[in-house]
């Protein structure tokens, strides 16, 4: 087993669910391995340490139904120098919506990456719900599956799966929806004010 | 109201009240940073002062939209992509289902016919993702009435805008 590096694409990576993804995912994962977030913006210096991998793992959210647009510069500056060393790519995907199948174009925007840099794209779990899944006791569908993740990362082995909240739509509507207000409670936002109609006051 | 999104200069473009054209690539736009302050602190409004405010309220506002931009990996290149994610308080942090999909409510944004000029496609595979991506993002966007047009070369970009605000006009 070679070294990991782990990448996390969340704009808000040091209070993101790929955090939480990526801590999971680690309990799970015996082998050598480096962290990086995009929001650190030393990309050159990432690139240059990921020769030394065998494998890359992103972890990242769905993004305006696609990637952040943070991990897209970091895509941009690997196009501009693409890893010598052809690491293995896997991937972690998470989006808000109960449908993990809604990752899916972001999951082929990697994939076309891949082709691009002559990486070979290996493994991915596509997780639907994914907002709320770090504070539910559903968390344990993730983390049973990301330590499955890095077993096949560490034998070299292909893996592809998704999970989400085992919710009809309808009551995962409710309950995210109560997830949203109780946050905008939090900061004294009422039910009305977060249905606000308008943007920007107009 | 007719609205134009842009990365890049249109010179030839006739100009008319009902017509508005932002030059994205020109505009301070910050990434999103994720903080759902638009959602759950400030609804509606981002509480970042760049000059997205002023934008993300005209894409939701206009009744027909022309985005022009160049591809990056099958998706919108990266100064439409930031302006795409910094229009999030045209939603609500509340979802629906729609089309069988449970998908984010939205505020008072008009339902839009789109139209799509995208350039830099490396392969036909690149123009067959971001036809997808399009499709998937009109879901969330009220823009399902969509049509996308690839130029194979940036000199018939401008061919291709003038016939789609020709189009309009008729």
């Amino acid at each position: 087993m070679g070294k990991l590096m782990i990448i996390n694409g969340s704009p808000r990576a040091p209070k993101s669910n790929s955090r939480h993804y990526i801590q999971a995912f680690l309990s799970g994962w015996s082998g050598p391995y480096e962290q990086y977030s995009v929001v650190e913006k030393k990309h050159a210096s990432c690139l240059e340490r990921l020769e030394q991998c065998s494998d890359l793992l992103l972890v990242f959210p769905l993004y305006t139904d696609a990637l952040p647009s943070g991990l897209m510069e970091f895509l941009q500056a690997a196009l501009a120098q693409p890893p010598a060393n052809k690491p293995k790519v896997h991937l972690v995907i998470n989006c808000g919506f109960l449908e993990p199948e809604q990752n899916d174009v972001a999951v082929d925007m990697i994939r076309l990456f891949c082709e691009r840099t002559g990486c070979p794209f290996v493994s991915c779990l596509r997780i639907g719900g994914g907002e709320g899944f770090p504070s539910t006791p559903f968390m344990g569908m993730v983390r049973r599956r990301l330590k499955k993740l890095a077993a096949a990362i560490s034998r070299g082995r292909p893996i592809q799966m998704k999970v989400s909240m085992p919710l009809t739509k309808g009551l995962f509507r409710k309950a995210a929806n109560r997830y949203w207000l109780n946050r905008g409670q939090a900061f004294g936002v009422t039910q009305a004010q977060m249905s606000s109609l308008e943007i920007e006051g107009r | 109201m007719d609205l134009i999104l842009t990365d890049r200069a249109l010179p030839s473009l006739p100009r008319h009240d009902q017509l508005h054209v932002v030059h994205v690539a020109e505009q301070r736009i910050a990434p999103c940073v994720g903080c759902f302050g638009c959602w759950i602190k400030t609804p509606g409004r981002c509480v970042i002062r760049d000059d997205a405010p002023a934008i993300y309220p005209r894409i939701a506002h206009c009744d027909r939209l022309l985005v022009v931009s160049r591809l990056f990996l099958g998706c919108y290149d990266l100064p439409m992509k930031r302006l795409m994610e910094r229009s999030l308080p045209n939603q609500q942090a509340f979802i629906r289902i729609h089309h069988g999909e449970t998908h984010h409510i939205q505020r008072s944004v008009h339902p839009k016919q789109m139209t799509v000029v995208a350039y830099g496609a490396e392969s036909d595979g690149e123009k067959a993702l971001f036809a997808r991506f399009v499709t998937r993002n009109a879901l969330n966007t009220l823009s399902e009435d969509c049509t996308i047009h690839f130029a194979d070369s940036e000199a018939q970009v401008d061919t291709l805008v003038e016939k789609a605000v020709a189009a309009w006009e008729n």
